[in-house]
């Protein structure tokens, strides 16, 4: 699966911004150098990006910028050690609307312990809890889902992974690889979700406010 | 960053070091550090190799100055001759002489006059370029852009029509900002928002959201007005 890219010229259009804000924001490192995404068009070169992520980021970034500089927002946008040590419990959970409540009910039991959430365990309720909302999974693969991020955790603990969801023939299955990661799937692969950590914890971050 | 405890490298004469991590460094005269250096202050006067990188918070330095690897400052004046092999990165930097660049540039205000070559992206808060020869800069991405041609003695001119090297001129394949003011530049693609065309400009194709001025004595290929 492709994701949807946008051009320069449009997302300036679309958003307003100027280019001098965009590569401001490149240069104080708000906006990933991996999303200037370079293609050759008719007219030559042209920069796109990835379409989702980067509006929600120009978003993010137009309606916190008047309360914070540009540095700070950085800083909030890349340090995630204060959301890592972030424990919260079910209670909170369920008032913050972090997760719809069929998946807290569903996988918000297991993996506690002492009462609260880790980091770790709030990311994966939020990965099951985004592709259950998009209709892309079913129970039993939510089931699927939540148990190999689960098991998986110690190995991809401190590290950017990806996770890729495909069917092939009616089969499903996961992949969860170290970001970035180029996969190429045979012809009759479907891929139908690719979500990495980044996303998942800029989801949660904007929840925890 | 405390680099209160650092000690200083000061090498007068003919003079050479490994490199690590100072509080301040002084070289006057010819001068080799091998590995790569950080410092909180640096002033350098005469002929400077360095095989690695340099960071550094504030440097001024005059002369011939190599760097092996990729330069990260806060504030930098250098007259004479610059060579990065790696990229620029900083908050600040003025140039009066000769730059080249390897890699990508990124500074929130670049004042120069001279000759500069950048093998990568400048992305600039506020670029002013007064040309002395023929500067190169593969793609550019600022908010303002001022390009103006240095005042030039009769042999340069001369000679200018000769050696190509000589002419003072800016190549880019696309530059794009807010504010760009042009002279003497040669350029496939320009976009941003205003937009002024002086004087020996060659551009393929410009894009325009608010303004544009094209100097009688400047080619342009297309017109665009965007965002409407």
């Amino acid at each position: 699966m492709d994701e949807d890219l946008i051009s320069k010229k449009e997302l300036l259009d679309l958003t307003g911004i100027s280019y001098g804000q965009l590569y401001r924001w490149k240069r104080k490192q708000l906006i990933p150098e991996n999303w200037f995404i370079r293609k050759s068009t008719f007219t030559g070169q042209e920069t796109f990006f990835p379409k989702e992520r980067m509006l929600g980021r120009i978003q993010h970034i137009l309606s916190k910028k008047d309360d914070l500089s540009l540095d700070e927002l950085a800083g909030k946008l890349s340090d995630m050690t204060s959301v890592h040590k972030q424990l919260l419990t079910l209670e909170e959970v369920r008032e913050r609307n972090i997760v719809s409540p069929i998946t807290l009910e569903r996988y918000g039991q297991r993996d506690r312990n002492e009462d609260k959430y880790s980091f770790d365990q709030l990311v994966h309720l939020v990965a099951v809890d985004l592709l259950l909302g998009k209709g892309e999974l079913s129970l039993e693969e939510a089931d699927l889902l939540h148990r190999t991020l689960s098991v998986n955790l110690p190995q991809f603990e401190g590290k950017r992974w990806e996770l890729f969801f495909a069917r092939k023939m009616g089969v499903s299955f996961f992949l969860q690889a170290l970001a970035p990661s180029e996969l190429v799937f045979d012809e009759g692969v479907r891929l139908i979700s690719r979500i990495t950590l980044e996303d998942l914890t800029e989801q949660l971050q904007g929840k925890l406010g | 960053m405390d680099k209160g405890g650092s000690a200083d490298l000061l090498i007068a004469g003919i003079g050479g070091a490994a490199g690590g991590t100072y509080n301040h460094v002084s070289l006057e005269g010819v001068s080799r550090i091998n590995g790569p250096v950080t410092a909180m202050t640096f002033t350098g006067n005469g002929r400077m190799r360095l095989g690695g990188s340099l960071t550094v918070e504030q440097i001024e330095t005059n002369g011939d100055l190599k760097i092996g690897g990729g330069l990260r400052i806060g504030t930098m004046k250098h007259d004479g001759l610059l060579k990065v092999d790696g990229g620029l990165l900083g908050e600040s930097f003025t140039l009066n002489g000769v730059a080249d660049i390897k890699g990508d540039c990124e500074l929130e205000k670049f004042t120069a006059e001279g000759v500069v070559t950048i093998g990568g992206f400048l992305s600039a808060g506020c670029v002013e370029l007064v040309l002395q020869g023929q500067a190169k800069v593969k793609e550019l991405g600022v908010e303002s852009l001022v390009i103006r041609k240095g005042e030039s003695g009769v042999w340069n001119k001369l000679a200018g029509g000769i050696i190509p090297k000589l002419r003072a001129e800016l190549q880019a394949r696309v530059i794009e900002g807010d504010f760009l003011d042009l002279e003497f530049t040669t350029a496939e693609v320009v976009r941003g928002a205003v937009i002024i065309i002086g004087e020996g400009c060659s551009i393929g194709r410009v894009e325009y959201r608010d303004r544009l001025t094209v100097h009688p004595g400047a080619s342009v290929g297309m017109e665009e007005k965007t965002g409407e």
